[in-house]
């Protein structure tokens, strides 16, 4: 196994698996905490007319995604306020809007283009340097971001209300969230693709919130299922000869079940015993 | 149209709304209120359901803005007087799996104030730890949030908005959905916290017995300020019977009295 390491295309595999595992993982807290797996679903889906545009105009394909993710994410926001309709609403008007473009896009091209597959169910073994480096940029934001304003999201995502009464801005908080989830997404594609990346938002987060009580720890479980997730099933992937997006997915998925069945939370709690009107399941 | 007017216009209002309307799509909030409440004042802001008493509370906080009229809280606009109010929302049940401690809850009341980069440090924990203890809480503090009993997250809710040491508390209905040895702790405990810390209270309930004895002002809201005044001016039969425009009984038990129109609470 260690000899496969030489090989420059799986160097560049396992710190692509690093880091959009790393991302996906940690950003996804806040995607489970605050609801947001919709608007992960909506974003990746959007990414594809960003991607589809790119081949189109033969620019590189993650910047027009980054373009159509930021828009869709902004313009779901900008719908829900203006129209007064609820989010889930809103997500699944410009979900289809942007598939929509997407097929019109692929109508237009003379021929499809076969590395269109690798972006719909993710080729990680496929990372050019480029895309590395693009994802390691991209991943260093996020991360910076989570870190400067770890405190503010954490009492946004508890408690939005409380938290602007405490004088936070929230609706700047919520934006730069939703905004950081859609770059994530994009950093992703390429490993995942965009069928599957709201899953690895997801399942790893999903995962750690079966473990512990504790929100720094929730973070520390997460990033380990979301690393354990990608790298296996990057070396799944290569093995097997499937698409990487597949395998990373249902090592996600098959981790979330054993921490589903074997959590602790489903056990008693010590105070709940003394309190009123309420049943503990 | 009011019943009782104040017989007082202190000097510097901690709050003055200046006929004040709140407009929503689907209806009217709050229209054309005028009142004012003095530092250090307890206020009870009572009246019925749907009768904008949180609508009340938002617009002090800068989070409903009125179509008309001004609200001036602590001598400045609501936004800017924000971080001086400590506000303990209507409570809804903590989700019993959210991955926070009672403490970690109660450190959120430092966050406003110590501004982004800034992480609360130890004589900051110190201070929070001293605010739970104040409110009964201190032995849970590593307890998940959510496994509080209903009165335990009313007091956690009151720690954080103390912990902000705050000149102004705005408590929305905070007996709500607490029993009844429960409901009577938590008020003695909002009396005992508005005495220490000097503070400016509006306690919102609809149930004026929760407010028995009443301690300074009475602000009877439904839409508009139905009456506005000292305790003794509205807490009383006549004007009681006024408002409900049906027989009140006031009687004494415990040495405490407790308002019955007809024959039932209010």
């Amino acid at each position: 196994m260690f000899d496969l390491l030489h090989y420059g295309f799986m160097q560049r595999a396992l710190l692509g698996s690093f880091l959009v595992g790393t991302v996906c993982s940690l950003i996804g807290v806040y995607v489970v905490l605050r609801g947001m797996a919709f608007m992960g679903d909506g974003i990746a889906h959007a990414s594809f007319g960003g991607v589809t545009l790119g081949f189109l105009l033969g620019v590189n394909p993650l910047f027009t995604a980054i373009v159509f993710a930021l828009g869709t994410a902004g313009l779901i926001q900008f719908a829900r306020r203006r129209a007064q309709i609820r989010l889930d609403t809103a997500i699944g008007i410009f979900f289809s809007f942007t598939m929509a473009l997407a097929i019109l896009f692929i109508g237009l091209m003379r021929s499809y283009d076969a590395r269109l597959y690798g972006y719909l169910f993710g080729n990680v073994l496929g990372m050019s340097s480029g895309n590395l480096v693009l994802t390691a940029a991209l991943t260093v934001l996020v991360l910076a971001a989570i870190a400067l304003f770890f405190k503010e999201f954490k009492f946004l995502s508890f408690d939005e209300e409380a938290a602007r009464a405490a004088g936070l801005p929230t609706p700047l908080l919520s934006t730069l969230l939703l905004l950081l989830v859609a770059l994530t997404i994009v950093v992703s594609i390429k490993a995942v693709g965009i069928i599957l990346v709201a899953s690895l938002l997801v399942a790893p987060a999903a995962t750690a919130y079966q473990l512990t009580n504790r929100f720094g720890t929730m973070f520390f479980l997460s990033w380990l299922s979301g690393i354990i997730s990608c790298l296996s099933g990057m070396f799944i992937s290569y093995w097997l000869n499937i698409p990487s997006g597949a395998s990373i997915v249902l090592v996600a998925t098959l981790l979330f079940g054993i921490a589903a069945v074997f959590s602790p939370k489903r056990r008693p709690c010590k105070v709940c015993s003394d309190r009123e009107g309420r049943v503990e399941v | 149209m009011p019943v009782v007017e104040s017989d007082r216009a202190p000097d510097s209002p901690a709050i003055a709304f200046r006929n004040v309307s709140v407009a929503f799509p689907e209806a009217v909030g709050l229209e054309d209120v005028s009142f004012e409440v003095a530092s250090g004042d307890f206020l009870a802001v009572i009246g019925p359901n749907g009768s904008g008493k949180t609508t009340l509370l938002r617009a002090i906080l800068g989070l409903a803005k009125p179509v008309r009229g001004t609200v001036t809280v602590l001598g400045a606009g609501p936004t800017q007087a924000r971080r001086h109010i400590g506000y303990v929302p209507q409570r809804m049940p903590f989700d019993p799996k959210f991955p926070v401690s009672v403490l970690d809850v109660a450190l959120m009341g430092t966050y406003g104030a110590l501004g982004i980069l800034h992480a609360p440090n130890r004589s900051d924990k110190g201070r929070v730890m001293g605010m739970l203890e104040a409110v009964g809480l201190a032995d849970v503090a590593s307890h998940v949030a959510g496994h509080l009993s209903g009165g335990q997250q009313q007091r956690l809710l009151i720690a954080r908005a103390l912990v902000q040491q705050p000149q102004l508390l705005l408590l929305d209905e905070p007996t709500s959905g607490v029993d009844v040895a429960n409901q009577k702790s938590i008020v003695e405990l909002i009396r005992g916290l508005h005495d220490k810390l000097k503070l400016t209270t509006l306690f919102v309930t609809h149930d004026v017995n929760e407010v028995m004895p009443c301690l300074d002002k009475v602000l009877y809201l439904n839409r508009r300020v139905y009456a506005f005044g000292t305790c003794q001016d509205i807490l009383n039969r006549k004007t009681l019977e006024e408002l409900y425009q049906s027989p009140v009984l006031i009687v004494e038990q415990e040495g405490r009295p407790y308002v019955i129109v007809s024959d039932r609470h209010v």
